[in-house]
């Protein structure tokens, strides 16, 4: 018997997992819909209001950012902070440490549910609200006369009628590529908070966050004006933001590879 | 791998020490410590009760055994494993049944097919009977049984684990008067000969006829522990009217005295648990060169 890994007894322990945290799972899914659903519906334009705000040829629809980024951040913080938060209660922590799987798989279980499963049902979740608002709105405004001609850097763009665009296809994700990792860097931290404290989990988990974000962001500033006393900025613009989006992008699956050791570590010292 | 399985065969094949406590050193604080230097043995084929006062550590050490907390010290080998690596391969050869547990909000089947499989030995029908004689309502959701009804259910799985292990937390608290006796009944028809059961209790009393060794915590360590027969064998318990020189121990009763004497004479009489345990407590002292 394989003490570490065993592919079975993992599926086994995906399953058993599912039974107590599943649950949780998809009402914080509903309750995610909800929240979604209610933005959209509070923020599209409508039809009779007349002429919709325009991005140059599609509906303008800048709401979806900070709604995309914000519950984004919330649905899968609080996931990862509730996962492990059963190991803070004797009566729960008991039956959980004595079921028969390595603490790797355990551990393991736990990345899926909080990493992959939570990032990447958000993700869906997100898309068919915003695939069927798009639709709505497209269909609400096809009867609505417009048409124009603009000037758009230097070229003529004629424009027929009100469209609205998916925000995926409106992201420029050449640009955020440097982001693509921060999902699984803010699971990593709640899960190992989940793990970490004994209570308030999430609290405690975005306290420590702030004030270690605080903490980090002062010392840079203090080392970087002290390194460039006397010295005169030459920029870059374009190579800056290159490097600088590598840098984050490098740095949050550094962080986030940390913090997931630290939380298998935790785990296994983890006592009742 | 194959030396794991050679390993686990040979404990549970052999009459041998399932459990080696070495030296341990145990405390939720450094300068409290709950255990000094405790060593103790325990083998298969046997019903350990485990005794002792609030705060004696009876539950600490019963979550040494199983791995839930970490010696500061010392050496602890369960069937050939450190418990404290929580590997599956001893897991799934301890069956422990917590004090306080909790269990989901689901019904008895979706409990058991998802927890069932870890366990390669378990027993369906066994489970089965278990609950029937417990009377339990097999349709009904966990989360909506009594406290008694869920303790019966936890302790059935265990038991339907096939575990070699059993570990039992104070599991007659809860119970009523006719599921202490169908506890008790239960618990004596799973004993094997490759099985180890450790009981902690307060009530010594449900533990009447069941254990056949007692273990008894006082003062950081092993106060007692010795079989019923060599207790009985050693000492005897009587009712007498007037205390002498040869009672170690008597407690006021109506009729006169209960007491505990050694038995220089061969005498047969029935362990009566609540009085050792009160009479190791006060005269440990004496008991001592009784039970080295």
């Amino acid at each position: 018997m394989n003490n570490t890994f065993n592919i079975n007894r993992f599926g086994l322990l995906l399953r058993r997992q599912w039974l107590d945290f599943g649950k949780i799972y998809l009402l914080s899914l509903i309750v995610i819909f909800g929240v979604l659903i209610g933005f959209y519906a509070f923020n599209i334009p409508k039809a009779q209001d007349g002429l919709p705000p325009m991005d140059l040829n599609y509906v303008s629809l800048r709401f979806r950012y900070p709604i995309f980024g914000i519950v984004g951040f919330l649905f899968i913080s609080i996931v990862a902070s509730s996962y492990f938060s059963n190991l803070g209660q004797k009566s729960k922590a008991i039956i959980d440490l004595m079921t028969p799987s390595s603490t790797f798989e355990k551990f393991l279980a736990g990345v899926f549910y909080t990493a992959i499963l939570s990032v990447a049902s958000y993700l869906f979740i997100f898309y068919i609200t915003d695939f069927a608002f798009c639709k709505y709105i497209d269909s609400s405004f096809s009867t609505f006369p417009y048409d124009a001609s603009l000037t758009f850097m230097g070229k003529i763009t004629h424009i027929h009628g009100i469209h609205a665009q998916l925000l995926n296809d409106e992201m420029d994700f050449e640009e955020y590529r440097g982001f693509s990792f921060l999902p699984f860097l803010v699971t990593s931290i709640f899960l190992l908070g989940s793990v970490y404290f004994n209570r308030f989990h999430y609290i405690k988990t975005a306290v420590s966050v702030v004030i270690s974000v605080a903490i980090i962001m002062y010392i840079v500033y203090l080392s970087v004006s002290k390194i460039g006393e006397n010295m005169v900025q030459i920029t870059d613009s374009q190579n800056n933001e290159k490097i600088a989006f590598t840098i984050i992008f490098v740095s949050s699956v550094i962080l986030c590879l940390f913090f997931w050791v630290i939380t298998y570590v935790r785990l296994k010292e983890k006592e009742v | 791998m194959i030396k794991i399985e050679h390993t686990l065969v040979y404990y549970l094949t052999n009459t041998v020490d399932m459990i080696k406590i070495n030296n341990l050193n145990f405390g939720y604080s450094k300068h409290k410590p709950l255990f000094k230097n405790m060593s103790m043995q325990l083998s298969n084929g046997h019903i350990y009760g485990l005794l002792g006062k609030n705060g004696a550590g009876k539950s600490s050490l019963l979550k040494n055994i199983a791995g839930l907390v970490y010696a500061q010290s010392g050496a602890l080998d369960v069937m050939g494993f450190n418990p404290a690596k929580r590997q599956p391969a001893l897991l799934e050869q301890i069956c422990f049944i917590p004090e306080e547990f909790y269990l989901p909000s689901v019904k008895i089947d979706a409990y058991v097919r998802a927890n069932a499989p870890f366990y390669k030995k378990f027993d369906h029908q066994y489970f089965g009977n278990l609950l029937k004689e417990f009377d339990i309502p097999v349709g009904q959701k966990l989360i909506n049984m009594s406290y008694g009804q869920k303790k019966k259910v936890i302790i059935a799985f265990g038991l339907a684990t096939q575990a070699n292990l059993i570990i039992m937390d104070e599991p007659t608290n809860g119970l009523d008067i006719p599921s202490k006796a169908q506890f008790r009944k239960i618990m004596a028809s799973a004993m094997t000969e490759d099985r180890c059961i450790i009981i902690s209790t307060h009530q010594v009393r449900d533990l009447d006829n069941l254990i056949d060794t007692v273990i008894m915590l006082d003062e950081n360590d092993v106060a007692l522990k010795a079989s019923v027969q060599e207790i009985t064998e050693k000492l005897t318990f009587k009712r007498v009217k007037e205390i002498d020189e040869s009672i170690i121990y008597a407690e006021p009763s109506l009729s006169g005295y209960n007491a505990v004497m050694p038995n220089y004479h061969q005498e047969e009489s029935k362990l009566d648990m609540e009085l050792l345990f009160n009479a190791i407590l006060a005269e440990k002292i004496k008991f001592k060169p009784l039970f080295n």
